[in-house]
């Protein structure tokens, strides 16, 4: 996928993830883009790892420094929280120049933003390290991946990593439909 | 009796002090070879001063990296939330001596001339992977051994955390990996902002790196609801932090984004792909053989030798025969067509020709960066929150296309006269 492909990818996210008045700083879209590739396989290409708040990937960092250097995004202070990744008026004309291409993406994105939109960065750590652990495991039980997951991640317990995995696994299920 | 602790004179800095085992590491091979590559590549060709080289960075950046983890580990610095993450008192010891033996280390894997040709030269590596295989290689395992250190760790910490496969950081060695490589904090970009601002001349890099430095403190992100601890800054140290920023912007767009530094990279990338046609060592032994010297040397060979196939890249680069500038596109103009640079140059390649014209693209620096800030009443909030300077600093972008002498002159009155018809038309639907 093209660099520009990839730019009209996020900025759909985000635009969906903003109609729904959701918070949108750089976790949100980190776990969205990852549950993009990871949960409806929609690979803008990124490589994950498991970092600080769970699946990180320092190349869509980087791209959405690009982007907000190319007047896509702007980052935006949304006191008392931190700072948000919004639109600009240049990301119109991208969105409309993909419009086609986004078409086909439509549904995907639609069923990411339903899962991490309005949920809180600690919540998305969880739920996305869950699913870095399925996908590392996938034979493995719940009890067995959420040993590995709270070793991992000791602030997250067991039970609230067992909590996580079976969210994950419906929505493994609930996916296929995608 | 042996000295035990080393001093070494430097312009940034004054002192770089290391211990005998610290002083081993830079007595290595892959160390040393850093003597002899410029930090700046080819830069001096515009800013004359500009010669200085990896190694003296590499010093610098394990003494940066020394002063912040002194500062974030001692014990009146540390946050009520975060005291759990310091490790215990022998242990903090060691990790101290990784730190800086990593970030003594994060450049042992560049390629001769730095960052210039990486893209063309390598197949699949890049230089962070060459840095990894130099650290776990077998010669530096004995040095290691000798000096009780595991390799592994040294990676963890030496190099971006994507670049190692199977790699797991928990909080205590991501904050350790942020001090050396971190975008606001980390010491890489400190000493090369410094050093850089120094050699070239260009005052507008400096920033008070002592101020900042004593202020750096692993905070908890708690504005963002969450635990997790970041390199942050006490508010004394926010107008330090919004310094930096602005000297990253500046040396961005006066240095690192200059247009005629950046043709001769593409001239110099040319003619390294012409000298290494069969594809670039990455065997360590015959890596570590290869520096600027041996480089330059195959240049001036190939200048005198006009049948040389690499002759005309030479002539370009030491007879200041570089392409011209012929176009640099602004954001208005990708207001107009988003991807103008690229339009412009395919339009430009089709009337003149491929081969008289080079482009250019890198856009990433400067920018707003969201760290967290412990106010004066001991909150702590986004640094994009408390700062109207941070939020106002620009990116600099480099979208340059430039053409041979040959067609300069038409070139320009081309484009002068079809530009603006070329960013027409921005909403036709691409498929």
């Amino acid at each position: 996928m093209d660099k520009f492909k990839r730019s009209a990818i996020i900025l759909s996210l985000i635009e969906k993830l903003e109609a729904r008045e959701s918070f949108c700083g750089e976790t949100h879209i980190q776990k969205g883009v990852y549950f993009l590739q990871e949960l409806v396989s929609v690979d803008s290409g990124f490589g994950f790892i498991l970092y600080k708040h769970g699946p990180f990937s320092f190349d869509l960092s980087d791209e959405l420094r690009a982007m907000r250097a190319n007047k896509f995004l702007s980052l935006v202070p949304t006191p008392p929280y931190g700072a948000c990744l919004m639109q600009e008026d240049m990301s119109n004309n991208l969105r409309n120049d993909y419009s086609e291409f986004l078409s086909g993406y439509d549904r995907q994105i639609e069923f990411v933003v339903e899962e991490i939109g309005n949920k809180g960065v600690v919540y998305l750590e969880k739920l996305s390290t869950a699913l870095y652990v399925t996908k590392e495991r996938q034979d493995d039980n719940v009890e067995s991946r959420g040993t590995y997951m709270h070793t991992l991640k000791p602030h997250i317990t067991v039970l609230e990593a067992h909590k996580f995995l079976k969210i994950v696994d419906d929505l493994l299920i609930a996916s296929n439909n995608i | 009796m042996t000295k035990k602790n080393h001093e070494i004179c430097d312009p940034i800095h004054t002192f770089i002090r290391l211990n005998s085992e610290e002083r081993r590491v830079v007595d290595s091979r892959p160390l040393q070879r850093l003597r002899n590559i410029n930090q700046l590549a080819l830069t001096y060709l515009v800013y004359p001063g500009a010669t200085h080289k990896r190694f003296d960075h590499s010093l610098g950046v394990m003494e940066l990296a020394g002063r912040v983890f002194d500062v974030v580990t001692n014990q009146a610095n540390l946050h009520e939330q975060l005291r759990d993450i310091i490790p215990e008192k022998d242990e903090l010891k060691k990790w101290r001596h990784i730190l800086r033996i990593a970030a003594l280390c994060h450049d042992i894997g560049h390629l001769p001339f730095s960052h210039s040709a990486e893209n063309e030269l390598f197949k699949k590596e890049n230089h962070e992977d060459i840095t990894v295989k130099i650290i776990q290689n077998d010669f530096m395992k004995e040095l290691w051994d000798s000096i009780k250190l595991d390799s592994d760790d040294i990676v963890k910490l030496a190099v971006k955390p994507d670049k190692i496969p199977n790699i797991k950081l928990n909080n205590w060695e991501a904050l350790l990996s942020e001090i050396i490589i971190g975008n606001v904090f980390g010491v890489d970009r400190m000493d090369y902002l410094l050093r850089d601002s120094y050699y070239t001349g260009v005052v507008s890099g400096k920033f008070d790196h002592y101020r900042l430095i004593d202020t750096i403190r692993i905070l908890p992100k708690q504005y963002e609801g969450s635990d997790e601890p970041a390199l942050g800054v006490e508010e004394g140290g926010l107008r330090c932090a919004e310094g930096l920023l602005l000297a990253r912007y500046f040396m961005f767009s006066q240095v690192y984004f200059h247009p005629i530094r950046r043709i001769y990279d593409l001239h110099l990338r040319d003619f390294l792909r012409l000298m290494f046609s069969r594809g670039y060592p990455v065997e360590i032994d015959e890596y570590l053989k290869i520096t600027d010297n041996e480089i330059l040397v195959e240049i001036f060979n190939a200048l005198r030798n006009n049948k040389d196939r690499r002759h005309k890249e030479a002539n370009k680069i030491l007879n200041r025969k570089h392409y011209k500038l012929l176009d640099s596109i602004t954001l208005d103009d990708q207001k107009k067509k988003t991807d103008a640079l690229n339009v412009i140059f395919g339009e430009a390649s089709k009337r003149f020709g491929e081969d008289n014209l080079k482009r250019d693209e890198e856009e990433k620096g400067g920018g707003a960066e969201d760290f967290p800030v412990l106010t004066r009443t001991g909150r702590i909030v986004s640094s994009v929150s408390h700062s109207n300077v941070l939020r106002e600093i620009p990116f600099a972008q480099a979208k340059y296309i430039f053409a041979s002498r040959e067609i300069i002159n038409d070139a320009k009155k081309w484009l002068e006269k079809n530009r603006e018809e070329l960013l027409k038309d921005n909403n036709k639907s691409i498929h």
